[in-house]
């Protein structure tokens, strides 16, 4: 038996997150299929300005995870829904300031996470992808 | 239908990475029809501490813990649908590969490797997916 | 259920080619979830080194023949891990790429990290069935 889940591209409400869009990129923000969510990763890019932000990576996270929340919730879902993380930060020493803003975001039932270290484009010190449970 | 989702808590206390090095992070969590697994590093079942050793040595160590997981969990290692492994050198892939061997049998997950940075000196971390 | 996706394509098996202990894809609850993909050869299962954009096309190929023999398509993808060795290659990425998502690309993170026999590149895809 071969189900097929419905597939539909979801988009934030906030048009300065569609970074796919605003810079012509082949991707989207995410993929809603069936009732999974698969976001594509985020950075620190500013809600406002749409700048990325490269201060320390507290802040740095903190953008990111407000970036993502914000977008699951444009997909109507939100964060205590999300099962997958996977967290890349430029620098593996900021593991721990970036854990403590992490905890913040998912304080209870965190979902299951990979957090590793690679280069990454832009000056960006973290990249977060996630998948999630539609509500 | 509103999918269900919950914290699948480990069968050892010791294998409560996430708690024992104060990461805020679930080992496994059931989304729908699956569970998602965290990174798994080398980690000793009775003690909790990493077991640090030869690439295939923590391959093992995380494999053999995986198989712990999921049983307790009411799935197994046949119902795995895909791993990431991550190594600290692409170097390593043989050794990793061939531990695998050993503990997924004929009709393995499918399978994503690469080499990166790995965080505290590990040498692999392994995350996975299964049906529930 | 959980179902094994075999090589389309004798190159495509990669465990017997090359003995990596996995499947070509999986597909469970609706989704196919597909190994990474590398440069091979889809009849010969060699090693098709190159520029990274000849890499691509030879894995955007290779997965093309995977999900379709699926009863899939790459118009049904829906996640996409990129992994290029080097960063500086993002646009050369970006423009092989786009050619085979076209028709309504899915979501994507590029990661720079090391793949199997010094390839530039390979794709981790998972699809709808």
């Amino acid at each position: 038996m071969t189900e097929k889940l419905p597939r539909s591209v979801i988009q934030p409400r906030n048009p300065i997150l569609n970074m796919s869009r605003r810079a012509n990129l082949p991707h989207v923000p995410g993929i809603r299929i069936g009732d999974y969510i698969f976001l594509s990763g985020m950075g620190p890019v500013d809600p406002e300005t749409g700048e990325r932000r490269h201060g320390p990576i507290a802040e740095q996270v903190r953008i990111t995870l407000n970036n993502v929340k914000h977008m699951l919730e444009s997909a109507g879902s939100s964060l205590d829904r999300v099962v997958r993380v996977h967290v890349v930060l430029a620098d593996m020493a900021d593991m721990a300031e970036m854990d403590r803003v992490y905890r913040e975001f998912f304080p209870v039932d965190p979902p299951a996470r990979t957090a590793w270290s690679m280069q990454l484009r832009f000056g960006n010190g973290c990249e977060i992808e996630c998948v999630a449970l539609a509500s | 239908m509103t999918l269900q989702r919950d914290v699948v808590p480990p069968p050892l206390p010791a294998l409560d990475a996430g708690k024992n090095f104060n990461q805020p992070t679930s080992m496994t969590v059931r989304g729908g029809d699956f569970l998602f697994v965290a990174g798994l590093t080398s980690i000793d079942p009775k003690t909790g501490e990493r077991v640090r050793g030869t690439t295939a040595g923590e391959t093992n160590q995380i494999l053999a813990n995986l198989k712990h997981m999921l049983e307790a969990a009411g799935s197994s290692l046949d119902k795995v649908v895909k791993v990431n492994v991550l190594l600290h050198s692409m170097l390593e892939a043989p050794n990793m590969n061939e531990i695998f061997a050993r503990y997924f049998a004929d009709s393995p997950p499918a399978r994503t490797v690469c080499g990166a940075r790995l965080p505290d000196g590990v040498k692999v971390i392994i995350d996975c997916t299964a049906l529930a | 259920m959980r179902e094994v996706i075999t090589a389309p394509a004798p190159g495509l098996d990669f465990r017997h080619h090359y003995g990596h202990w996995q499947s070509p894809a999986i597909r469970a609850g609706g989704l196919i979830f597909c190994s990474g993909m590398l440069p091979i050869d889809p009849e010969t299962g060699e090693r098709r080194h190159g520029t990274l954009t000849s890499e691509a096309h030879v894995i955007f190929g290779n997965l093309k023949l995977l999900l379709e023999s699926a009863g899939s398509s790459l118009d049904r993808l829906v996640q996409v891990h990129a992994l290029i060795y080097d960063s500086i290659e993002y646009d050369v990425l970006n423009r092989v790429y786009r050619q085979y998502v076209a028709n309504g690309p899915p979501a994507r993170t590029v990661w720079t990290a090391q793949s199997e026999a010094g390839f530039k590149i390979q794709i981790d895809a998972l699809a709808a069935a």
